[in-house]
């Protein structure tokens, strides 16, 4: 089994619900996206393409942030998610370096919205992440409630939020290795690709844009 | 005791009018900490899902900004720079001060010496307002006096202003939208759809390109639904008439009319075929007053109802004898005179517009014009059809969608005439595939789009429009706007005021022109989930008049710019703290149109944190107060506010009329009407019920999101290609204002054309910096602005957690140049600038995007604040703050469209 995402870009508007759906999801702190769409703009006046790209971690195969590691905080489950065990974590960077996705964020402190959090922040946040590096986890908290007969990607309430929030069923999760799975089928019909494919990777994270 | 563990609690976003959005916020252990969407609801297009706005919802109620409890002005002076000096009372002594002023106007005389209603309200946000007021409406209407609706907070300006009122009137259309699960070809003029269109729209379209409809979008700049698009079109701004009056030419002079248009639906279902005297009215039959149609069959005219007509003659000029009536019931006879079809005039009206014309005004190539001509025309399938539910009707799979600044303001009249007659031209008007209308607003019910069909004249619908003959038409404006006086088109409904020229008071209080009544301040003005210091054009000038109001009663979330000049604010409980039952599903705003209907419940999901009240029970406290409580739950018995009559021949959860009752009361009363009357007596939930559940929904068929059927079931036409109608009310009403000395609502009632020419739209706002003593030629570019679904509506300007997603758009938070032209400006991505406009001037940080016009700047969304927390801190111009309020910008309607001549330089160091 291995967990990953088609996204269909030709849907995505970049309302970013995904990005705030996600933001609330996990409890972030200002300033800290796991995921966010960039919004992309090419080409000179008037041949001009914009377009929008879901991004955060693509969870590498063959992720280059987890050998970098000196403590082995960084890790790849069996299932192709890649997470941080934020009390091996020193804080180190290493990991953000190596990432050429971007996909890594540095919580230094706690910060809030406001001058004290509140009652939803304080009740919400983690301390467990403070001086740590965060990153997009696939909303394993979820994925790995599912019970016997739910499926992930299928269920949304354990599927990753940012697939199951979003308003232009632009994103599908599932299981990369099931042929019979939804993001097996998109794959075979629409041949997506992957970002900065020429690094060897193997990112989990598929986009259809034709 | 706070209540433990972990629960959902199904509830509404209605932030914007494309909701209600259903949602859960999951609250732990007391604390709402997050939102979900409602995936329970498969009835949901877009599967139960809100949009980012709705997720902010957890740090509006929290937002430690809030106004906490009511507070009372300290500091006599108003104006910007004057503190307010709150100091905080309790609810007790707040509503005790408002009654108390409200009382004074019940005692002395509901309206003033110039004859406006002392009592003013204004509930901004386009629609929104209704979804959160509560029973607060059940207590206006206990008032049972005037109270004017007409002080704007940017109706007009910032609302598809012309498409609501044209589009109600040819095919009650308040808001138009394409049949996007069927549509496979859409030709947007500036319609924004993938940002304004709710989440059901950007659904939908997505689909769409999922299988393949093609989209093109005609916009200056290129905004989020111009990038989704096939294919974007630069086009010069208030130049979209000129591209839509090219393609009309297209399809009748370039393309065999015969052929590519349905020429059944034009000759049975518009008035096409009606002949038009030489007067340019219809010439009727002299006994019975009906238009007359030319009976190819027969070789002669007869009435346009005759049943048995076989072929109507489309073409051509024909000798025939009748009457036309003029404005005033002017008669005029014709023992024989030449008459011809409209459709004929029609074609000869477009005929001078062709592409090649088009593309000199709009800078849109003839090739272009030509080749979407052809797609729109291949597309719509003239001849298919399709099965609904059983149903067999035509299939044209074609829309023409209009955006705001494109649909109202001048020009409004002419694009929305264009585009509704593009649609009938191939019998796509409100058949599957084609352009529907999804809400109804100034007819009743407002709930039944097809029940308000009703036979009117000329086999046309009937329309309430507002008396312009002699006898009835009023003289003697009661409502600040005038609507009944200068707006025929907008009724007199609860909606009418707030729908007319809302600028007017701004721009004539202190300053009436001639023969005018000046409109006062209110004496006592009530105003909530508005900003118009922010959201109306002119704040300078807005503020200047707000100074004014006597007395002004706040329903206040934050301090804003507008409640910093009132006297009284009240924390109203906002989304996730208080309740109310709201229609969802069948056909509503934007594209909100489902295949179920039904009730769903906002309500509290947490404590407040703040000493807020439910509007309802600020309802029911005044009526209290003031005497009026009978009246009030008699009023919410029948209905208001409560969108459901709690007593009919079938059930009666009536409300004792004698004794106050809580916001819950009232509203479990509203959950068992509305269970009762949709399930037809069968099931009664309440309020209990709703709090676990959320919505009730029961089947709608599909078959009612078209009025065709309905039109054909009751004989009617769309009143289309001619405007008979409106020449001869716009000529009643030019006289009667003429018969007071009025004069300067001339170029206004210029709007009023059987076919409307196309005019320099364009020229009109070079011309403002003349009148505002500037040089045309110094103002040289366009400053627009576009939705931001981030920040559209709702208070979000004052969540940080808002600018923080918000970022990631394009635009926030910037000006947007085209890259080439601000080099020729010396002007560099992220430099400080100015733009600046006859009026005034506003800085900004540059954003140089190759997705805009040389001739174009965008500012999105409505900002530069100064009172309000966090967003006063966004360092964002506002478009608002340099379009004048100037009576040449103003339609027919009381509509502006939302763009201003500008120029932009980078700031010198020191600049204030």
């Amino acid at each position: 089994m291995r967990w990953g995402m088609v996204v269909d870009v030709r849907k995505c508007v970049g309302c970013q619900t995904c990005t705030i759906a996600c933001h609330e999801e996990n409890a972030l702190p200002p300033g800290i996206f796991w995921r966010h769409v960039v919004d992309v703009e090419v080409g000179e006046y008037p041949d001009v393409r914009r377009a929008f790209l879901p991004m955060g971690c693509q969870h590498c195969a063959e992720p280059p942030c987890v050998p970098v590691c000196p403590t082995g905080a960084s890790q790849q489950r069996a299932d192709g998610i890649v997470f941080v065990q934020y009390d091996m974590c020193i804080g180190c960077g290493y990991c953000a370096v190596a990432c050429p996705y971007r996909a890594r964020h540095m919580i230094h402190d706690q910060e809030w919205y406001f001058m004290a959090p509140t009652p939803s922040e304080k009740k919400a946040h983690d301390p467990e992440r403070h001086g740590v590096m965060s990153k997009c986890t696939f909303c394993k908290h979820r994925v790995d409630k599912a019970p016997a007969g739910a499926t992930p990607g299928v269920d949304p309430e354990y599927t990753p939020v940012c697939v199951s929030s979003c308003i232009a069923n632009a994103m599908h999760f599932g299981d990369l290795d099931d042929p019979t799975s939804n993001v097996s089928r998109l794959r075979e019909e629409h041949q997506p690709g992957v970002l900065l494919e020429e690094l060897g990777l193997k990112p989990s994270l598929f986009y259809i844009t034709e | 005791m706070t209540p433990t563990g972990t629960r959902k609690v199904p509830t509404y976003c209605y932030q914007c009018v494309a909701g209600p959005d259903l949602l859960n916020v999951v609250v732990e252990d007391g604390v709402a900490v997050k939102v979900e969407p409602n995936f329970g609801v498969t009835e949901h297009p877009a599967g139960g899902r809100p949009c980012v706005r709705a997720y902010g919802l957890v740090q509006k109620l929290y937002n430690p900004n809030r106004v906490k409890s009511p507070m009372k002005r300290t500091n006599p002076q108003k104006g910007r720079e004057h503190d307010p000096g709150w100091v905080a009372i309790t609810w007790d002594e707040a509503l005790d001060l408002l009654a108390d002023k409200l009382r004074t106007i019940r005692d002395a005389g509901f309206v003033d010496e110039n004859g406006y209603p002392k009592l003013a309200v204004t509930f901004g946000a386009g629609g929104t307002a209704p979804a959160y007021l509560g029973g607060f409406p059940a207590f206006l209407s206990a008032w049972g006096a005037p109270l004017d609706q007409g002080i704007g907070s940017g109706q007009g300006m910032k609302c598809v202003h012309s498409e609501h009122l044209y589009g109600e009137f040819w095919h009650r259309a308040f808001t138009v939208a394409p049949d996007m699960p069927t549509t496979t070809y859409v030709l947007s003029f500036g319609n924004n759809g993938d940002v304004s269109g709710g989440v059901i729209g950007v659904w939908r379209h997505a689909e769409a390109r999922g299988r393949g409809a093609r989209w093109i979008q005609f916009e200056p700049h290129m905004s989020v639904t111009a990038a989704t698009a096939a294919r974007w079109v630069p086009i010069r701004p208030k130049t979209d008439a000129a591209v839509l009056y090219a393609i009309l030419n297209g399809v009748l002079h370039e393309h065999a009319w015969r052929r590519v248009c349905d020429v059944a639906y034009l000759s049975r279902m518009t008035n096409a075929p009606y002949l038009v005297g030489p007067n340019g009215y219809y010439l009727r039959d002299a006994a019975t007053r009906k238009p007359l149609v030319w009976d190819e069959k027969r070789a002669a005219a007869v009435a346009f109802d005759t049943p048995d007509v076989e072929a109507y003659a489309l073409e051509g000029e024909f000798t025939v004898a009748g009457i036309e009536i003029g404005p005033d019931e002017q008669m005029i006879e014709h023992a024989s005179t030449t008459a011809r079809p409209s459709f004929q005039l029609l074609r000869d009206h477009v005929k001078p517009y062709t592409p090649e014309w088009a593309a000199k005004v709009s800078d849109v190539p003839a090739a272009t014009i030509r080749e979407v001509t052809r797609e729109y025309l291949e597309h719509a399938r003239v001849g298919a059809t399709v099965e609904v539910e059983g149903v067999t009707l035509p299939l044209r799979p074609v829309a023409i969608l209009l955006g705001k600044s494109v649909n109202n303001g001048w020009g409004g009249y002419e694009c929305c005439w264009a585009r509704t007659l593009l649609a009938a031209l191939v019998g796509a008007l409100e058949v599957p595939g084609g352009i529907l209308g999804t809400t109804i607003r100034l007819n009743r019910p407002s709930s039944n789009r097809l029940e308000s069909v009703r036979p009117g004249p000329d086999g046309f619908m009937a329309q309430p429009l507002n008396p312009t003959s002699k006898k009835d038409w009023q003289a003697r404006p009661t409502s600040r706007s005038a609507h009944k006086t200068l707006v025929p088109l907008v009724s007199d409904g609860s909606w009418s005021g707030a729908l007319s020229p809302a600028q007017l008071p701004w721009l004539f209080m202190g300053d009436p022109p001639p023969k005018w009544p000046e409109p006062t301040p209110p004496e006592v003005w009530i105003v909530g989930r508005s900003n118009p210091a922010i959201s109306c054009w002119d704040s300078d000038l807005v503020m200047s008049k707000l100074k004014r109001f006597p007395f002004v009663a706040a329903f206040a979330y934050t301090q804003d710019e507008t409640n910093w000049f009132s006297d009284l604010l009240l924390p109203d409980a906002t989304d996730l703290e208080s309740y109310q039952l709201f229609r969802v599903g069948a056909t509503k705003y934007v594209e909100s149109y489902w295949e179920h209907q039904g009730v769903a419940l906002r309500q509290p999901v947490a404590d407040s944190p703040f000493d807020t009240k439910d509007l309802t029970d600020v309802g029911t406290e005044l009526s209290r107060r003031l005497g009026l409580l009978e009246r009030y739950n008699e009023a919410l018995n029948r209905g208001v506010a409560l969108g459901v009559p709690l007593k009919t021949a079938q059930y009666d959860v009536s409300l004792d009329a004698s004794t106050p009752h809580t916001s819950a009361e009232i509203w479990d009363r509203a959950c068992r009407a509305a269970t009762l009357a949709l399930s037809k007596g069968r099931e009664e939930r309440d309020l209990a019920w709703f709090s676990e559940h959320g919505v009730y929904l029961v089947p709608f068929s599909r078959l009612n999101w078209y009025l065709h059927p309905e039109m054909l079931r009751k004989g009617l036409r769309y009143e289309l290609p001619y405007q008979e109608r409106l020449k001869r009310i716009g000529a009643e009403l030019r006289a009667r204002l003429h018969e007071q000395d009025i004069h300067w609502w001339d170029t206004q009632l210029d709007e009023y054309q059987a076919l409307p020419p196309w005019k320099d739209f364009p020229e009109i706002w070079v011309d403002i910096a003349r009148r505002h003593g500037k040089k045309p030629e110094d103002y040289p570019l366009w400053l627009l602005t576009s939705r931001s679904m981030q920040y559209s509506w709702g208070s979000q300007v004052s969540l940080p957690l808002m600018a923080d997603v918000a970022r990631h758009v394009r635009g926030h938070f910037g000006i947007m140049l085209n890259a080439k032209m601000a080099a020729l400006h010396g002007i560099d991505e992220g430099d400080e600038i100015w733009v600046e406009s006859p009026i005034g001037r506003q800085k900004g940080t540059a954003m140089l995007r190759a997705g805009v016009r040389p001739d174009v700047v965008v500012a999105i969304g409505q900002f530069a604040h100064w009172a309000t927390p966090v967003a006063e801190d966004i360092q964002m111009p506002n478009l608002n703050a340099l379009e004048p309020i100037d009576l040449s910008l103003i339609d027919a309607t009381g509509s502006g469209s939302d763009l201003v001549r500008v120029k932009v330089y980078r700031t010198r160091h020191g600049d204030r």
